[in-house]
């Protein structure tokens, strides 16, 4: 088990060095060796020409795999509302599951959430878990692990989706640890491949993608990436089987306890990972006023607002409108970025976006290196111009 | 053959030494430009970071470390702030806190080391004066007893840092004469403080570049200074002033590599980008070659600086000779400013005219460079050693 | 006061570029560093023992012989001891792996009030270590930890959220994964500290010493296995659009209509 050279066949041509993202392969004497920063992640293998390398994968012989059925998503709220994340993993729930025969599930804990069943139905669960009671209003690792443990053990679907959100990313290791499961973060792409569901993953800063299986654990578990899959058009004629949860939580136990909540979102706009456009200002901006244009073609585009690290370290934004690698990942359908450089920092944050557009005065900005579209000037002339003009095209017949 | 890796903590002090260098000096660049002195900020943070004492032993507070060390800080420092008034300031410091740190009095070092390891005095160099850079036998300043003291008359002049003594406390590490005969014997070596000091005059001069660092000279009449500010023994000094002005031009070394390879790698980053007849500039093999002959002569530099500095540290612990070290230390200054010089130099013709302006960042360190063919000794005198030591003391030039 | 900080040793996955002709990684010149999350997780455990007044700080990495920089670093930047798991039979462990074995390794380093680790590693960017290691510890967890103050036997913590913030108070023994905020500037330590770091406690462990199940380590122990990795597509080079405001203006709105990124009105 593990990774071999298969030193007749090994010619030394280095291709396998060049390949590894861990700068674990060396030639020495004309052969490739590999050492210890090996992560067998295989780039090695599939680039050497001779089939040099061979990666032998343990045999997962288990138990019989096919009595776990179903695929379900975990269901965020947001406020009043289910975060948009929890529909789109619906959505792609729906097209998994139709494609293997099985159920969707939507699993959703809270109080006073038996409201969103119809929702949820419209979107596309056939199954809704509900789990309601006063002590789960608020998210605590402890209790909604717990509830998770026992719906998974007693029910066994074959998959299970959680949005990367900051619970979700949270709750979702605690879940495939306490069960002894599989789990992949952060996907973008989730397909079916021999029955398995095959989850494709950025790595190294979104540098490299990567295709994961979980050949011998059930259920197979993955975060997901919001503003990736697509929701459904909802069906209000849709019907949901609701399985209700017995809830028996009580907080004093907890170790953990919430004191205060503080939101830095102005209230009322939705925060970045819920919007599907952002309009996003840099240090080209120059101060927090100026900002104000950038609303403004955010609310006529309907949209979200968001800020580079260096408008947000000048006290311009708020910490929560950050994107960047020590803020967001977004990846929406457009992403208009004025003011901003560009610098790495700032692109592992924003580069999966659909389509990027990119306004600076500096002609070797490297966001311009990444942006579909770029305009080269004065940002204070053109989102303006911009704004009349969207307002024209968009608003056009009313 | 030599192992010529640096160890495993010279290569985490590199490390920490470049953020170090991003965050503290890189943007004080413009403060920097527009000082008389050495600004406050950027002492502080050198003092803070251990780096005004990299040879000065612990109790007095400095790091006791050795000088390939030291090296390493006045490369990165000089790819920090290429007009080298930064690098300048450092080895000055800690070349002359070296020699008080090893052949000044108790009572000297616990005044004057305790302080300077923290930035807050001066220690500097004054053995130039007007009539007389090389030819130290014939210097004019005289010192003489008088009673517990010792009474210095004469003019220092083209010394760095007579500002920040002013400023900062401290003074200078200064040579002068007690017999009447010229000749090195007689030549005594001590400790001159400059703030407040009755008898002492400064002037300030404009040098060519460096700005950021003062520099002038001073007159002295009748200064009287303490019997422990004597460094070594009476007469002697002209013998250890060497191991001070050794040090210095291995460090000097290793700034002129700091400067010329940030000058490098802002000439690559231009030849990549700018055009000319359809296709960058970097294209062309006479860029190429140039490029490629310089960053040669940088790396030799660099070999040859570090291995001098090696010496020095070898010498210490008795597996070196003289003849080692004041070879290799004069090879690497014989070279330096001259190599530096010619990689910066041509670093801004490939900037054409821009280079010919003021807004180009490269001529600071052209400027700062050419200092090094005479401070701390001149190349010539480089090239003396040389050949001195190639052919022996009967071929000494000037006798 | 023991608190035992994991940390794992990366590439600078920011300074990683693409080859445009072969659209595939260029690792050469990229250095590894010590993951810069855990790096805050380092500092704030500093922090803490020195608000504390008392207290050792051990740092722990499952690595290949090469992390001991990092773990060096980390004594030069405050901690006490450490200790790097280093085995083949480790490599090729996913998130459930990796966790169990630094799991076995703190239940051998015995007690301890704190586990801190970072949010994320910057090549994997799972953020899963953290949570699975406190299960198997069987402690409570705290993601998202932008700030920790102790206060007698409880942790006053900030925790980010994608509003904004929450106060939370956590009891001990508990794990903490750290999220550095904007203000956060990584230490560099000095010389001084470097050389003290050299003469600090370092302990080496393989799958012998840690004993336990041999099947549960590295490629064997995981769940999951990568069965392929591969550049994204790399995205079309750009169109510049010329003219003035008003002009660039129309053309980018007519050609983001025409694209339908944006809804050409009613």
């Amino acid at each position: 088990m593990g990774i071999d050279v298969v030193l007749d066949k090994c010619t030394g041509c280095g291709l396998c060095v060049k390949a590894c993202p861990f700068a674990a392969v060396v030639v020495k004497d004309k052969k490739a060796e590999i050492d210890a920063r090996c992560t067998l992640c295989g780039a090695c293998a599939d680039a050497c020409k001779f089939e040099a390398i061979i990666i032998q994968r343990p045999e997962q012989t288990t138990e019989d795999l096919s009595g776990y059925k179903g695929v379900w998503t975990f269901v965020e709220l947001h406020g009043e509302g289910i975060r948009k994340v929890s529909l789109e993993l619906l959505g792609k729930s729906s097209d998994i599951a139709d494609e293997l025969g099985e159920k969707v599930g939507a699993v959703l804990l809270g109080r006073d959430t038996a409201r969103h069943c119809d929702g949820l139905a419209a979107h596309g669960a056939d199954v809704i878990y509900l789990a309601e009671h006063e002590n789960l209003e608020d998210y605590y690792t402890q209790t909604y692990s717990a509830i998770l443990c026992g719906l998974i053990s007693n029910h066994r679907p074959s998959i299970v989706l959680f949005p990367a959100t900051h619970l979700g990313r949270d709750l979702a290791p605690r879940v495939a640890a306490t069960l002894g499961l599989g789990l992949t973060a952060d996907c973008t792409g989730l397909s079916i491949t021999e029955g398995m569901l095959l989850q494709s993953r950025p790595a190294f800063g979104g540098n490299i993608m990567a295709d994961i299986i979980c050949p011998g654990a059930r259920p197979q578990m993955a975060t997901v990436r919001p503003n990736v899959m697509k929701a459904r058009e909802p069906d209000t004629g849709r019907k949901a089987e609701i399985v209700t949860v017995p809830v028996d939580i009580d907080l004093k136990g907890l170790d953990v306890v919430i004191k205060d909540v503080v939101s830095t979102v102005t209230k009322g706009v939705k925060s970045l990972e819920e919007v599907d456009l952002i309009v996003s200002g840099g240090r080209g901006m120059g101060n927090s006023e100026n900002f104000a244009i950038l609303e403004e073609l955010a609310d006529i585009l309907g949209g979200g607002v968001g800020a580079s690290r260096a408008a947000v370290d000048a006290g311009w934004r708020p910490r929560s409108d950050q994107v960047g690698q020590t803020g967001k990942t977004v990846s929406p359908r457009l992403y208009i970025a004025c003011g901003i450089s560009g610098k790495i920092q700032h692109q592992v944050g924003m580069k999966s976006s659909d389509t990027i557009v990119a306004i600076n005065k500096d002609p070797e900005a490297p966001i311009f290196e990444i942006a579909d579209y770029g305009i080269v000037g004065d940002l204070f002339e053109i989102v303006p111009a911009l704004n009349e003009e969207f307002k024209r095209t968009l608003h056009k017949g009313k | 053959m030599v192992d010529y890796s640096f160890t495993e903590e010279q290569d985490l002090f590199r490390e920490s030494l470049k953020e170090f260098c991003a965050r503290e000096i890189a943007p004080r660049t413009e403060l920097l430009e527009r000082s008389k002195e050495m600004p406050e900020e950027i002492v502080k943070a050198l003092a803070n970071f251990e780096l005004l004492g990299m040879t000065v032993d612990p109790e007095y507070g400095g790091l006791g470390g050795d000088a390939v060390t030291a090296g390493i800080a006045a490369e990165e420092l000089a790819m920090a702030n290429p007009n080298c008034a930064v690098p300048v300031f450092y080895l000055v410091m800690n070349s002359w806190s070296h020699v008080l740190n090893k052949y000044g009095t108790e009572d000297a070092k616990q005044e004057i080391l305790t302080k300077s390891t923290k930035g807050e005095h001066f220690v500097g160099i004054a053995s130039t004066e007007s009539d007389m850079g090389s030819d130290l036998g014939s210097m004019k300043t005289k010192i003489r007893p008088e009673g517990d003291k010792y009474v210095v008359n004469g003019e220092k002049m083209y010394i760095s840092g007579i500002g920040e003594a002013q400023k900062y406390g401290g003074g200078h590490v200064t040579l002068a004469r007690m017999s009447e005969d010229l000749g090195t014997r007689g030549m005594n070596l001590f400790f001159l403080p400059l703030k407040d000091t009755p008898g002492i005059t400064p002037t300030f001069i404009d040098e060519l570049g460096r700005e950021g660092i003062s520099f002038g000279g001073f007159n002295i009449e009748n200064v009287e200074i303490p019997k422990h500010y004597l460094i070594g023994e009476e007469n002697k000094g002209f013998y250890i002033i060497h191991e001070g002005y050794e040090l210095a031009r291995g460090l000097i070394g290793l700034v002129c590599v700091g400067a010329a390879t940030k000058a490098l790698q802002n000439g690559i980053a231009y030849i990549k980008e700018r055009k000319a007849f359809g296709r960058p500039i970097g294209k062309y093999e006479g860029i190429q070659f140039k490029l490629a002959e310089h960053h040669v002569r940088i790396q030799a530099l660099r070999e040859l600086s570090y291995k001098a500095l090696w010496t020095y540290d070898q010498e210490a612990k008795g597996k070196a000779s003289r003849f080692d070290v004041s070879m290799s230390i004069a090879m690497a200054k014989s070279v330096a400013s001259q190599w530096a010089f010619d990689a910066i130099n041509d670093v801004m013709q490939w900037q054409g005219a821009f280079g010919y302006t003021m807004e180009c960042e490269d001529q600071k360190a052209l400027r700062g460079v050419r200092s090094f063919t005479l401070a701390e000794g001149t190349v010539e005198i480089m090239k003396l050693i040389i050949a001195r030591e190639l052919l022996g003391k009967e071929f000494l030039a000037y006798r | 006061m023991r608190i035992i900080v994991c940390v794992k040793q990366v590439p600078d996955t920011t300074e990683v570029r693409i080859d445009p002709e072969t659209n595939t990684l260029i690792r050469e010149g990229v250095e590894s560093i010590l993951n810069p999350y855990d790096q805050f997780a380092v500092e704030e455990a500093v922090r803490i023992r020195d608000g504390v007044g008392e207290g050792r700080i051990t740092v722990l990495s499952m690595g290949p012989d090469q992390a001991r920089s990092a773990l060096i670093k980390c004594l030069a930047l405050g901690a006490d001891d450490a200790v790097l798991l280093s085995d083949r039979a480790f490599a090729g462990a996913d998130t459930w792996a990796t966790s169990y074995t630094l799991a076995k390794a703190i239940k051998k380093l015995g007690d301890f009030n704190i586990i801190f680790c970072g949010q994320q590693a910057i090549d994997g960017d799972t953020a899963q270590v953290g949570p699975e290691v406190a299960q198997h510890l069987g402690i409570s967890q705290v993601t998202y930890v932008e700030k920790a103050e102790v206060e007698g036997r409880k942790i006053n913590i900030q925790k980010q959220t994608e509003e904004g913030y929450q106060i939370l108070e956590a009891k001990m023994p508990v794990l903490l994964a750290g999220m550095p905020p904007t203000s956060f500037e990584p230490g560099y330590p000095p010389m001084s500290g470097i050389l003290k770091a050299k003469k600090k406690p370092f302990e080496i462990w393989n799958a012998g010493d840690l004993g336990g199940d041999a099947s549960r380590y590295g490629l064997d122990g995981s769940f999951t296995q990568v069965i392929k990795t591969y550049s994204p597509p790399p995205r079309g080079k750009g169109v510049i659009i010329e003219g003035d405001a008003p002009t660039a203006a129309k053309k980018l709105v007519e050609a983001l209509v025409k694209d339908h990124v944006v809804s050409g009105g009613d």
